[in-house]
């Protein structure tokens, strides 16, 4: 028993400590959803496999006509997309130590704003999408500049704001779509042109349904882009900078209200982006007055990723197996699928516990060597006597 | 008109409650933005109670609401310890472990609300049917015109929020518990040296505000939604800590803010009726309470004065 806690708190404190103390994460999460579902007279298991399953990673038992682990697989990309994305804005923000809560919201009034310019007009397919990730790009910044600014400007924290600003955007774009863009049939708003989403749909290949997703390459690259950024911009230093201690950031020259006016804009940019993978890509549709789980979700992802960019992907491939796989789970073992939201409720609470389990092995760590060194010193204070002695 | 003081009040009283569990926590130096969370979970505990004991004594019976206020008071405060742990004891990032409380609690309670559902009923539906709690109307003042409307048709629960608020104002400002819970969030190290334990007063503070959330939470299911589901997130949590921050961290001013927003909210529907709008309207008018706060907070965040060691967790060898 304590030589696998000394092991784990080398291992929590050591080189690969951020990778460590996620993996450990996920093993305490699964155990804990293991034990829920044991309660409740499921094989965890089964219940795991069919959480794989669903997302294309393994192959299930049977399949539809037209479809394959392919079709699910390019479904999970499709997924993964925007996750990505939205995790990568709450990670430029937090890296700047403020919280962008507002994802959700900034997701929506981007995909909103270019499902009404671009997807409901007939522009070629090149040019539409383009215009779709450059609105993306605009509305999504535009509003989190704004967020920087009440920050910078009027003290308003940032967690506040971006929460009002989520239900005055979900209320406004709700009210927009109930009276101008609804589908009478589906009470969503009505569906964009095939030609301005961002995935290609009924693609066949190897004889199965596939779909293309562009968001994939988007959000792989803008992975990379934002570790550039941080690792080698003296933006992202200065950015870095203001995040670690304001006061000591102001006084080597940095100005703080535009750094955090910057990063905020920046992160918007990125919330965007997912807005337009999720509703122009993922979804064709958007739900009135309803704001997508991603949002939060993509707080998870990047605590888990230890906000690293490009940890971040890893990240949310495991939140998006969890919350992609969720329907086939539930079709094959009958759980709730809300049972998703909760394992990565459980996943986000364990990655918070991080710097504690961090610190908590260095002391173990330290306690040891210490407890070593005293047992050193008598032993060769008991020789030295036994010498004299003799 | 009346009507507009009358649901003013029945939204204004609830979320005030919140707004001094707020202020309970971040008084005692525990940054809390995980008000939605508690009310969401206390709000579930006390719907659950609800609803078994609706099988029992059959739904008409009012004791059941006063039960449920106190199980939701009761889940409130034993979730709080999980914001509490983190913050006090793991010595989380107290604005991540507020973050992640709420994400918990929204879905932990969906989660759980199907499964008790499916337990008691065999239905899937993930809403407790709840019914709206009964009304009276004090007799003489409620005649008065306008300001009359305060004392009609009012919820009792707004009777026991209004003692219950000058209860914990009396416990915060006369007091010496009182005191040392705002010495705490100003500066643990004199507590400590005074012989303070800053921890347990810092528990009993997070604590608190988790069971007077769960309480706003319970009249909020009760009243405005008749019933708890997922729904019952609407952001009110948030609403409450807009106002403790606009209220300046005070109980006196905050009621005050917390009775505008009431009145900001019912005004804009009683108006959006008046003027004889669709009910496609309404959605426009829902959005007034936050448009209110964000141009209260632009107005008046600059003068705050948060307490001073507020998102900071106590550390004894620093000073």
């Amino acid at each position: 028993m304590k030589k696998i806690k000394l092991w784990l708190a080398r291992h929590l404190s050591g080189k690969h400590a951020a990778v460590s103390v996620s993996i450990l994460a996920i093993i305490l999460t699964l155990i804990t959803a293991g034990i829920l579902l044991l309660i409740m007279g499921k094989n965890p298991l089964v219940a795991f496999l069919s959480f794989i399953q669903g997302c294309g990673l393994a192959p299930k038992a049977n399949y539809g006509g037209g479809s394959g682990m392919l079709s699910d697989l390019t479904d999970f990309l499709n997924y993964l997309a925007p996750m990505t994305l939205a995790s990568l804005a709450f990670i430029v923000g937090f890296k700047a130590g403020l919280f962008n809560i507002g994802i959700a919201g900034q997701m929506l009034i981007s995909g909103f704003t270019a499902t009404v310019l671009v997807g409901y007009s007939n522009l070629p397919a090149l040019p539409a999408k383009i215009l779709v990730v450059v609105i993306g790009i605009i509305v999504g910044g535009l509003v989190g500049a704004l967020v920087g600014f009440l920050k910078y400007k009027f003290n308003i924290h940032e967690v506040v704001s971006t929460i009002m600003i989520n239900y005055i955007i979900s209320y406004l774009t709700g009210f927009f779509i109930n009276n101008k863009f609804v589908d009478m049939l589906t009470r969503t708003s009505r569906i964009c042109s095939p030609a301005s989403r961002l995935t290609l749909t009924n693609i066949k290949i190897g004889g199965v349904n596939c779909k293309l997703p562009f968001g994939i390459v988007i959000a792989i690259l803008m992975a990379f882009f934002v570790q550039f950024i941080f690792e080698k911009t003296t933006f992202g230093f200065e950015l870095k900078g203001v995040g670690l201690n304001k006061r000591c950031a102001r006084y080597i020259g940095v100005n703080v209200g535009r750094s955090i006016v910057a990063s905020m804009a920046f992160s918007g940019i990125l919330a965007g982006l997912a807005g337009v993978t999720y509703y122009l890509g993922y979804s064709n549709t958007i739900i009135p007055k309803t704001l997508v789980g991603m949002g939060y979700d993509s707080i998870s992802v990047a605590l888990l990723g230890n906000s690293s960019p490009i940890g971040s992907i890893f990240a949310a491939i495991i939140v998006a197996i969890f919350q992609q796989g969720a329907n086939y789970m539930s079709s094959m073992i009958g759980v709730a699928k809300e049972i998703a939201s909760l394992i990565t409720g459980i996943l986000l609470l364990y990655a918070s516990c991080g710097g504690y389990m961090q610190m908590h092995a260095r002391s173990t760590l330290q306690r040891e060597t210490d407890l070593r060194a005293q047992a050193e010193k008598e032993a060769s204070a008991n020789s030295g006597m036994k010498e004299e002695e003799k | 008109m009346t009507k507009v003081f009358t649901d003013g009040l029945s939204f204004a009283m609830p979320l005030l409650i919140m707004a001094i569990g707020a202020i309970y926590s971040e008084k005692s130096g525990v940054t809390n933005l995980a008000i939605e969370g508690f009310q969401g979970f206390g709000a579930f505990i006390g719907a659950l109670i609800a609803i078994l004991l609706m099988g029992r004594l059959g739904t008409s019976s009012q004791l059941v609401l006063y039960v449920a206020m106190a199980g939701a008071a009761v889940g409130g405060g034993l979730y709080a310890c999980l914001h509490a742990l983190l913050c006090i004891k793991f010595r989380a990032n107290q604005v991540i472990s507020g973050v992640v409380v709420n994400i918990l609690a929204v879905a932990l309670t969906t989660f759980f609300t199907s499964a008790a559902n499916s337990a008691i009923n065999g239905t899937s539906s993930n809403k407790f049917i709840l019914g709206v709690s009964t009304r009276f109307t004090v007799p003489v003042i409620s005649k008065i015109p306008w300001v009359g409307g305060l004392f009609t048709n009012m919820y009792p629960f707004e009777i026991i929020i209004l003692v219950l608020a000058l209860f914990f104002w009396y416990l915060m400002y006369k007091t010496k518990y009182g005191m040392m819970l705002r010495a705490c969030g100003e500066n643990p190290q004199a507590v400590d040296a005074a012989g303070g334990d800053v921890e347990k007063t810092r528990w009993i503070a997070v604590i608190i505000s988790g069971a007077l959330s769960g309480i706003g939470g319970i009249c909020f299911a009760y009243s405005l939604l008749a019933n708890f589901s997922p729904s019952i997130y609407l952001g009110y949590g948030y609403l409450a800590i807009a106002a403790m921050i606009f209220g300046n961290w005070g109980i006196g001013t905050t009621a005050l803010v917390c009775m505008i927003f009431g009145l900001a909210k019912s005004g804009g529907y009683q108006l959006c009726i008046a003027m004889g709008l669709p009910s496609n309207y309404s959605d426009l008018f829902l959005m007034l309470p936050y448009v209110l706060t964000m141009l209260l907070l632009i107005f008046f965040s600059k003068k705050n004065h948060p307490p001073k060691a507020a998102g900071e967790a106590w550390d004894k060898g620093k000073r």
